[in-house]
């Protein structure tokens, strides 16, 4: 049975970056709506 | 003059039939009347018997094969059409708000919707089960008592959900886009049940053989009609 | 807070790959390509937890009409969508190897897939509907309906699958015997569990913050 390591890594590196790129994405919304809330002197 | 059902204001139990009564007549007359979908359904059909043949190509036997599936696949595509626009009517009419205003519970509103489309449906299934056996050259009357019982257990399955999420759609914009893709992926077990048990009949197996399939058929069936009556009111909102 | 908890999880998933890769022993049968049964198990298991508390949260929503229970729903809507979609690509790239092709119409992947599709369109009527009351109400009885429906896909599956492949040797539905790998796997699955609550955490706190503005 060969060693198959290749789709191993492919597995992991995909979901390594599907989930880093999902939390890139809350962290850039938030800063966001941060920056946002900062920006508007009145109170929501 | 609009088309709205005028309803009686009595409080006895029978009053829930009666109401859900009331939007089936209330329908069937204003099919009746217009005949615009009944001509089309028809024209529909006859339309997918001849798509489904030039997809599969002349040879007969393979068409024979995929009869199961493309019996239930007619049914949905009919489905898709004839089921979202269940509420178009008292949209374009403006008897929404009617609708809404219905004293009492509104999910007889949903049952009469729902016994409306589940005729809709058999009308569609009884053509298409004419013209498969005539121009496709399977035998389905040996097998009709139950297979018209798989169908049946389906179309209640299909039109259960399809009524709540067609009043659900005919509110938004993205209707015709949102219907089908919500429809489609709940649709699945039914889809599977009705297409294996269907199969099994018409190659002669006995009803006995797909009793597990007529089980998860009324379970869903149940599931669906139970949801429905319950949520039907939180869709019929705004 | 949630600080602590991303910390937790950044700990979770090191220990999690460290049981993997280092702990737990190669495969007799399939050999290395089956550690990746420690990302995909513990994802669909993460994704079904996402499920489930979209069916809590969409029930809630329509018994108190509060909205912290639709912002849940819709939280754990997206990200269970996410869980869903690395569960189907781990399987497919788990099958290549071990059963030639990319894809099988085997029962865990199909139903997988199915679910997949249902929750896809869950997230789709919810970016297609800007009144938020409307959004909230008609994602809760889809959200509802979505769940239910779970077990008759998964049986409808299993059955149809039965038709068309008796059984199949070897398979990602094999329950491991060796402990170690039992160990690893729920080391995993905490992990995940952990991730699945940190992201669950900020995506509401995003939803919280804008329906304020």
């Amino acid at each position: 049975m060969p060693s198959n390591w290749g789709y191993v890594l492919a597995a992991y590196g995909i979901a390594a970056g599907a989930l880093l790129t999902y939390w890139r994405h809350l962290a850039r919304r938030t800063r966001a709506l941060a920056a946002r809330r900062a920006a508007k002197p009145r109170a929501a | 003059m609009s088309a709205c059902a005028k309803e009686p204001g009595r409080r006895a139990v029978s009053s829930y039939a009666k109401r859900a009564w009331i939007i089936l007549w209330k329908d069937f007359l204003i099919e009746r009347r217009a005949k615009e979908h009944a001509n089309a359904l028809l024209f529909f059909c006859l339309l997918l018997l001849f798509l489904f043949q030039f997809a599969l190509g002349p040879d007969r036997e393979r068409l024979a094969a995929a009869v199961p599936g493309l019996l239930w696949l007619g049914v949905i595509l009919a489905g898709l059409l004839g089921l979202g626009r269940s509420f178009l009517g008292e949209r374009e009419n403006d008897c929404w708000e009617g609708l809404r205003l219905t004293p009492g519970d509104k999910s007889a509103i949903y049952l009469g919707k729902l016994a409306g489309n589940c005729v809709l449906m058999a009308a569609v299934q009884i053509i298409l089960v004419v013209l498969f056996g005539v121009f496709f050259g399977v035998d389905l009357w040996a097998p009709a008592a139950p297979l018209a019982l798989v169908l049946g257990l389906g179309t209640i399955g299909l039109a259960a959900v399809g009524t709540l999420f067609a009043a659900m759609t005919t509110q938004l914009r993205a209707r015709e886009l949102l219907f089908p893709v919500l429809l489609l992926p709940v649709q699945v077990p039914v889809l599977l049940a009705t297409v294996s048990a269907t199969q099994a009949l018409l190659l002669g197996q006995p009803l006995a053989d797909v009793a597990h399939w007529l089980k998860l058929l009324a379970g869903a069936d149940l599931v669906y009609v139970t949801i429905g009556v319950l949520t039907f009111e939180f869709v019929l909102e705004g | 807070m949630t600080r602590a908890l991303g910390w937790l999880t950044v700990l979770g998933l090191a220990a999690g790959l460290a049981a993997g890769f280092g702990y737990a022993p190669r495969e007799a049968v399939q050999g290395n390509v089956q550690r990746i049964m420690y990302l995909h198990v513990p994802a669909v298991l993460t994704a079904y937890l996402a499920f489930l508390l979209v069916l809590l949260g969409s029930i809630a929503y329509l018994a108190t009409r509060r909205a912290g229970w639709d912002r849940l729903a819709g939280a754990a809507g997206e990200i269970g969508v996410l869980f869903t979609g690395l569960t189907i690509v781990s399987g497919s790239i788990w099958g290549k190897p071990t059963w030639g092709t990319w894809w099988t119409w085997d029962a865990r992947l199909t139903s997988t897939a199915v679910l997949f599709m249902v929750y896809v369109g869950y997230l789709l009527l919810r970016s297609l509907i800007e009144d938020p009351e409307a959004r909230a109400r008609y994602a809760a009885v889809v959200g509802i309906l979505g769940a239910v429906n779970i077990p008759i896909v998964h049986f409808s599956v299993k059955w149809w699958r039965a038709l068309h492949q008796p059984s199949t040797i070897l398979g990602p539905e094999r329950s491991p015997i060796d402990p170690a790998i039992g160990l690893a796997l729920f080391v995993n699955w905490v992990a995940f569990t952990l991730l699945f609550a940190y992201f669950l955490a900020r995506r509401m706190e995003i939803a919280r913050l804008e329906e304020q503005t």
